[in-house]
């Protein structure tokens, strides 16, 4: 590259032929991260479409000579008992993961609202203890949440999971709120207020809009780890009509060992909802995290 | 404007220093009514549970969830677990995969994050595909994973057995040397996205003047990266790091899903290990006593997670 360089003589050409040297090698890096990331999917849609016949096949059909979309049918067809069950599961999945992600914007919005804004006793302590929760693996929970759901007669029903998945999006989406109320001048609420408007007054009508991008963002997170969550799903749950997809998904697998086009048809289907709605508002996710938590 | 408010909040932050703890509490209580219900929850779903959980790890408990029958025994839960092999093996396997998964997942996001920060054409799809397995539930992550590792009909291996690299399909999972690398490919692809995105937005906080001086000083490409870019960066980078430990250190379903520990307890980290014992062998006392070892290694962690959290904090303080 320095020969090149040494070759050129104005000082302008010169440094653009140096970027490019990088620019270059962040092109061949991206193609590498677009290879390892997409591959994967894109072999799951292609034995999604293959019979299970076609699926089992070495060496492989790799683009499949007799695409079919009956796994798909089969799934989604609520007259025979997989459709039924995966379209229970699909809802199931759906209602636990609203009520969370409604219910995590209630209580996460006036609690980092607080971490913001008010100086009161303990509130780093409390601001650290909330944080910490994040650190500890669901397993040091499980068993003794079990036991306490059964005092309340909360096992096997979605309000177990709902109140579970409550906290653990708590820390995060608190953390991200907070760092976008410090970015919002005080002076706004202070201008309100002499306007007659209440504390909360204010809090509603300048603070809540103003923080939208960060409360998308919080719902966003809510939702897709409330969507996914496998673990207390798992052990929550016991019967079938009430099971979430990724448990519902693993229990189909452990039936039908073999059918990976079903397989790969049910985990696509899983994965639509999120990734359609994390596309649509990603930039809300990013421009939380910037203006939010990594701003200083 | 500043003489109406400004002087409820300057009271209160001056209160303090000059009365006592009770009364600074009372003067604060409607402050506290923001954040019971977050407080609450976690009270119930927290601590009861940790406390529960330490109190159990002394007992001897019979299988089944009959709780009532436990008898005390002390440490005994504690030097079984530690002198048993199975111990130091899982350890072993929990550090490689947390520091294996964290290493490359934090270079490939970092690296993706640098690649994307130009503008070029196609850069929104581009970011958006790469984002996607962060999304996407891990259980099927696994699955579509397992599939490609597939010992009989598994893509890698007909792509190695295609290049003449390999005689025959390798068997990745069901082999107790490659299980563990096998098993951090699949979550590298699904964490490094996590580290992309925070470094996206970190580097847009990096001053754009700043980078154009040091242009207009002279400084290279990797110059102007090492002594503007990345010192920027930082803090960002050590919060995205401690996130990403942690969440590899608590990681369940990838190996729980893929292998279920095995073969032969090669796959097997701390928490996969946690919740056999518990769920499957039903030995509450020493799962928990478990817990309670792992509860004081997170603390470690954790010292470091909100000392870098808390460097944050002061910044944001002091602007």
């Amino acid at each position: 590259m320095s020969t090149i360089a040494a070759t050129v003589p104005r000082g302008r050409t010169r440094r653009r032929v140096r970027v490019d040297g990088w620019r270059w090698a962040g092109r061949i890096f991206l193609v590498f991260m677009l290879l390892y990331t997409a591959l994967p999917m894109i072999w799951m849609l292609i034995t999604s479409i293959k019979s299970g016949f076609a699926a089992m096949q070495f060496p492989p059909q790799w683009w499949p000579e007799e695409p079919t979309l009956a796994s798909y049918q089969k799934l989604l067809d609520p007259q025979n008992s997989v459709g039924q069950d995966f379209l229970r599961f699909f809802w199931n999945s759906l209602f636990v993961s609203t009520v969370t992600t409604i219910l995590s914007v209630i209580v996460a919005v006036p609690a980092a609202y607080a971490f913001s804004r008010f100086r009161f006793p303990g509130r780093n302590f409390l601001f650290f203890a909330v944080l910490l929760r994040n650190m500890f693996p669901a397993v040091i929970f499980l068993v003794p949440l079990f036991i306490l759901m059964r005092a309340i007669g909360l096992v096997n029903t979605h309000g177990s999971l709902i109140l579970t998945y409550l906290t653990f999006g708590l820390p995060l989406a608190i953390w991200l709120l907070k760092g976008f109320y410090d970015n919002i001048p005080v002076q706004l609420e202070q201008a309100a207020r002499i306007d007659g408007a209440t504390r909360f007054q204010a809090f509603i009508l300048i603070v809540m809009p103003l923080s939208t991008p960060g409360i998308i963002a919080t719902a966003i997170y809510s939702f897709i780890g409330a969507w996914n969550e496998y673990i207390y799903a798992y052990t929550f749950l016991s019967k079938n009509e009430q099971l979430t997809l990724p448990v519902g998904i693993q229990r189909f697998f452990s039936e039908n060992t073999t059918d990976f086009p079903g397989l790969m048809a049910a985990s696509f289907m899983m994965s639509v909802p999120v990734v359609v709605l994390f596309l649509v508002l990603q930039r809300y996710f990013v421009r939380a995290l910037t203006e939010g938590a990594v701003k200083h | 404007m500043t003489i109406v408010t400004g002087k409820a909040e300057t009271g209160r932050r001056l209160q303090p220093g000059r009365s006592g703890v009770l009364r600074n509490v009372w003067q604060h209580r409607a402050d506290y009514a923001y954040v019971l219900p977050a407080i609450a929850v976690m009270l119930v779903v927290i601590a009861y549970p940790i406390y529960y959980t330490i109190e159990l790890s002394f007992f001897k408990t019979p299988p089944g969830l009959q709780l009532r029958d436990k008898t005390f025994i002390g440490f005994d839960n504690y030097t079984a677990i530690l002198t048993s092999p199975v111990f130091w093996k899982v350890t072993w396997n929990t550090l490689i995969w947390t520091i294996g998964s964290t290493f490359f997942s934090f270079v490939l996001g970092f690296g993706a994050a640098l690649a994307l920060h130009r503008d070029f054409v196609g850069r929104g799809v581009l970011r958006a595909i790469l984002i996607i397995p962060w999304v996407i539930s891990a259980v099927a992550a696994s699955y579509i994973w397992k599939w490609i590792y597939h010992s009989d009909f598994g893509i890698i291996g007909a792509v190695l057995v295609g290049l003449g690299l390999a005689d025959q399909p390798p068997n990745f999972i069901d082999n107790v040397s490659t299980v563990l690398p096998s098993l951090i490919v699949v979550n590298i692809w699904r964490e490094f996205p996590f580290a992309m995105i925070m470094m996206m937005a970190g580097l847009q906080t990096v001053p754009e003047q700043l980078l154009r001086a040091a242009e207009v000083d002279g400084a290279n490409a990797w110059q102007r990266f090492w002594h503007v870019t990345f010192p920027h960066l930082r803090n960002v980078s050590t919060v995205t790091i401690l996130l990403l430990a942690v969440a590899n250190f608590n990681s369940f379903i990838i190996p729980w899903i893929m292998t279920g520990g095995g073969p032969s307890n090669a796959s097997h980290i701390w928490i996969t290990h946690i919740y056999e014992l518990a769920f499957g062998r039903q030995r509450w006392g020493v799962a928990s006593a478990y817990s309670v070892l792992l509860f004081l290694m997170l603390m470690v962690l954790g010292y470091f997670y909100v000392r870098a959290l808390a460097g944050n904090e002061r910044k944001e303080g002091g602007a």
